[in-house]
């Protein structure tokens, strides 16, 4: 891959310089933060994109933690850019290490023009173009906690980028003001400490200077953010979930958000109590949803079933992560798709639908709402882990484009016209208009035992066979209703790209690299999963020779769902596999693609 | 009038306790005039499960376990429905053992309603979490639910009837029924309920069950006293029966969590959902994130 990485190199540095600063200008910068678990990695991560995004500049940040609360190598890496990107930069320019194995491992991932500023209070390095700093020394000594030194290195930064320096403080104070006086007044205090300390040295080469970007339109959120804001705006009401990584944030968001909407937001007691408390709430008529990882998600399939069978609308945001069984709770993978295309004994209807990028969160979370109460049945919001966690500017929701489609629900007035109500009632559509426990004058039985169109039990054979076609003939009837696929590059390419999730943002910046190096490329962004849209993945891979499909799992899931929906294409499919816990870089996909060339 | 769902015929056997529970249930919400379509009623698996089909009501059937999560979904979404949740022993002491402990805790105002069989009648008559030890081979000791609910230091409404006594019965049930209508939290009852297949123990109990309404010192308000009550009640080889707890006076002001959570009754499934009548609010929220 070192090919690719020096183009990446060659193209993401401007080669202007600015004689003035002696600073060549940076269009697109990545700074890598590592450190021990609880040194402020993620907080210096955050102070850096606050700074980036107030720049106007595109900001797009990764986590890499372990499943502990202190302790353990952690690092964070932030990337600004004057053009938008999701995806993590290849090789980083600046490292800011807090101990030694932040040093190394760092260093492998640092550019050749890269730099590094570490604590030397904790180690000394002799590795290029590194620069010590006794960071918790003198933050210890001044501010009296060595805790604060992660400011202190974020001023560092700031002089070696040449930040603009209120607009650093801004920044400080902005995040700090929540913590109190006392401790906004310490941050202040290590940022200055660090700023002196990187600008008496004057051998820290001051290469380069961040521009303003014109970004200035971005909100900075991450996926959990948005999906929890697009459930409340899509009429979301009642949420109940259990802590796990790295969904927790959907719940804590909305423990937030809910309150004024006469929302309920329930801590339950584990994945079964959260899944049927849904089902509970979706059966009383309120819109619904959990979120959960792996684990949860396995807890949570006879619930999941129930819903498809009584015909209950819910929803189930599923934060991919490395699985199987407890897996790497805090890494990124792909690998539920089988399982939720599968999902469950018996068979029963639902969707798998996939937001790309952050705004496809909140757009899609609503979409969701909708598809699972126009279609009554479980509808799972597939995520992962790099799009629920890492933070991105992405354009502002829109509230005005939002649309709550409840289908078809019952009122008095309906029911005083109507002879009878019958809960499961044949359709054309397969959908039965349902009318909301509570109504004056009708009440009906649900159940997920085989029943009737009164909703009582049967397994009389005739009824048995239409209620199957009811239920099921919903995947195909709903079809025109379901999220379509997005399409990227020029029509005419013969080499196609398929990929899902947050691997959007790694592909896009793949065929940019590519189309520098004179290869075409189609990307066919699919948001539908399951089922298939078969005549939108049948005209894709009808005008591509070649499909490269690009997942975050070992065995090429999606592109085993669509061997088994469009098998005349077979031998068309590629699959790109990562499964080591981290997402995709651009120059792997490159690399697959090209092979190096 | 529009027609909804007829009851059908009870699955049960001739002389089955949960017909006496059932008989209960229909007198109690004719009583505290309660319109079927304001009553929904959460059944478990098993043969008690199914008493949703036998009555007027909105009716669903939960998974096994899981009737008590589901029966709080259903109150949260909507606190003005009357929400009774019933099931059997194994649903609710085996598999739903989780869910059930976290009910008094959670305090939604809810009745759930344990038809206790001491045996799993649907599957013909394996031991249950409250079978003697030497039923069926049963080496375990049985599970007291009266005396694990009385452990948990929540205000919540706790009984134990017979079916072979429905008069007390129903009394009970209406006293809990308005304990949840009130919004003053978790009802619990556990009903003496024989299965004259696999475990008739009609004549037992009624030989063995104690009112302990009609002992010395008693107390409902006073946990260490009912408990320290049932436990002598037990020793001399007999069942306590009655109400084992109500909220002192002290006490009086605890709500349900439906209520802490929506003081005004308008929950999840009644608000308008419109953006229109949200779009001051949404806009605020939506702003907030820069």
């Amino acid at each position: 891959m070192s090919s690719s990485v020096t183009n990446v190199a060659a193209h993401t540095v401007a080669s202007e310089t600015s004689p003035r600063a002696s600073r060549k200008t940076l269009s697109d910068l990545s700074v890598m933060i590592g450190g021990q678990g609880g040194d402020g990695t993620l907080t210096v991560s955050d102070l850096l994109g606050r700074y980036f995004r107030k720049l106007g500049l595109y900001v797009y940040t990764s986590r890499n933690v372990l499943s502990r609360i202190r302790g353990g190598h952690a690092d964070a890496s932030v990337r600004a850019s004057d053009h938008p990107t999701s995806s993590v930069k290849p090789q980083v320019d600046v490292l800011l290490a807090f101990d030694q194995e932040a040093a190394e491992l760092g260093s492998k991932e640092l550019g050749p023009e890269g730099v590094i500023i570490y604590d030397s209070s904790v180690f000394s390095t002799s590795l290029p173009n590194s620069y010590g700093f006794p960071f918790a020394t003198l933050v210890g000594g001044q501010v009296g906690q060595p805790i604060y030194k992660n400011a202190a290195a974020y001023g560092a930064v700031s002089v070696l980028l040449g930040f603009d320096e209120s607009l650093t403080r801004q920044v400080i104070e902005e995040r700090f003001q929540r913590r109190g006086a006392e401790a906004l007044q310490k941050n202040l205090k290590a940022l200055e400490i660090g700023r002196q300390a990187a600008s008496g040295v004057p051998e820290v080469p001051q290469h380069w200077s961040v521009r303003p970007g014109e970004a200035h339109d971005q909100i900075l959120s991450i996926g959990n953010q948005a999906v929890a804001l697009g459930f409340v705006v899509g009429g979301g009401r009642f949420f109940s979930g259990y802590p796990i990584t790295p969904a927790t944030e959907i719940m804590e968001y909305l423990q937030r958000y809910l309150q004024p909407f006469h929302g309920v937001v329930r801590q339950a007691e584990d994945e079964l109590a959260a899944i049927n408390n849904v089902l509970g709430a979706a059966y009383a008529g309120a819109r619904a949803m959990t979120s959960t990882s792996g684990p949860g998600l396995s807890l949570m399939t006879e619930g999941i079933g129930q819903a498809g069978a009584a015909e209950l609308p819910i929803v189930i945001a599923d934060c991919q992560r490395v699985g199987p069984s407890t897996g790497e709770p805090t890494r990124h993978e792909q690998s539920d798709l089988a399982h939720l295309a599968h999902l469950g004994h018996g068979e029963y209807p639902r969707f798998i639908i996939a937001p790309g990028t952050v705004l496809e969160c909140f757009e899609m979370t609503v979409q969701a709402l909708n598809l699972a109460e126009k279609w009554r049945l479980p509808v799972i919001l597939l995520l992962d882990q790099a799009l629920c966690q890492n933070t991105v500017t992405s354009p502002p929701f829109e509230i005005s484009k939002v649309r709550v489609e409840r289908g078809p629900i019952l009122t008095g007035e309906d029911l005083a016209k109507m002879a009878e109500y019958k809960v499961y009632k044949s359709t054309e559509t397969g959908v039965s208009p349902y009318a909301l426990p509570g109504t004056p004058g009708v009440w009906a039985e649900v159940t997920g035992n085989e029943h009737d169109e009164w909703g009582h039990v049967s397994v009389a054979v005739p009824n048995r066979v239409a209620m199957m076609q009811k239920r099921m003939g919903k995947m195909t009837k709903a079809e025109p209703d379901l999220p379509k696929g997005k399409f990227f590059g020029p029509p005419d390419a013969k080499i196609g790209i398929i990929g899902f999730g947050s691997t959007t943002g790694p592909i896009w910046e793949a065929q940019e690299l590519l189309s520098g190096k004179h290869i075409a490329t189609r990307f066919y962004q699919p948001r539908t999963l399951y089922p298939i849209l078969v005549s939108e993945a049948d005209a894709f891979l009808k005008s591509v020779d070649v499909c490269y499909v690009v997942e975050h799992n070992f065995t090429g899931q999606f592109a085993n769902l669509l061997r088994e929906a469009v098998p005349w294409h077979y031998a068309k499919l590629k699959p790109v596999l990562k499964y080591d816990g981290h997402s995709f870089r651009s120059p792997e996909i490159v690399h697959a693609i090209s092979g190096g060339a | 009038m529009v027609q909804s769902a007829k009851p059908v015929q009870p699955i049960w056997c001739p002389g089955c306790g949960d017909f006496g529970v059932l008989a209960a249930v229909k007198k109690a919400a004719n009583e505290l005039k309660i319109p079927p379509y304001q009553l929904a009623l959460v059944g478990g698996i098993g043969c008690s499960g199914s008493i949703h089909n036998f009555l007027e009501v909105n009716g669903i059937h939960a998974l096994h376990g899981r009737l008590l999560a589901q029966a709080v979904g259903v109150k949260l979404a909507n606190p003005q429905l009357t929400v009774v949740a019933a099931g059997g022993d194994g649903d609710g002491y085996a598999i739903g053992m989780g869910h059930f402990i976290h009910a008094f805790k959670h305090n939604v105002s809810l009745v759930y309603l344990v038809m206790n069989n001491e045996t799993y009648g649907l599957t013909k008559g394996q031991a249950s979490p409250t079978s003697q030890i030497g039923f069926e081979g049963n080496i375990e000791h049985p599970f007291d639910s009266i005396l694990t609910s009385l452990s948990i230091p929540v205000p919540n409404f706790i009984a134990r009837t017979f079916s072979g006594d429905p008069k007390t019965m129903t009394a009970i049930l209406i006293e809990a029924l308005k304990f949840t209508q009130d919004h003053r939290g978790f009802a619990f009852i556990e009903d003496l309920s024989p299965c004259v297949t696999y475990n008739d123990t009609y004549k037992l109990w009624r030989e063995k069950v104690q009112d302990v309404s009609k002992l010395d010192g008693y107390d409902p308000t006073d946990r260490q006293v009912m408990f320290r009550l049932c436990q002598e009640t037990r020793e001399k080889g007999k069942i306590p029966v009655g109400v084992m707890h109500r909220p002192s006076d002290e006490e009086k002001d605890e709500i349900g969590l439906e209520k802490a959570l929506l003081p005004d009754d308008l929950g999840p499934a009644r608000v308008d959902l419109s953006i229109d009548a949200n779009l001051a609010n949404y806009t605020k929220l939506i702003r907030s994130v820069t």
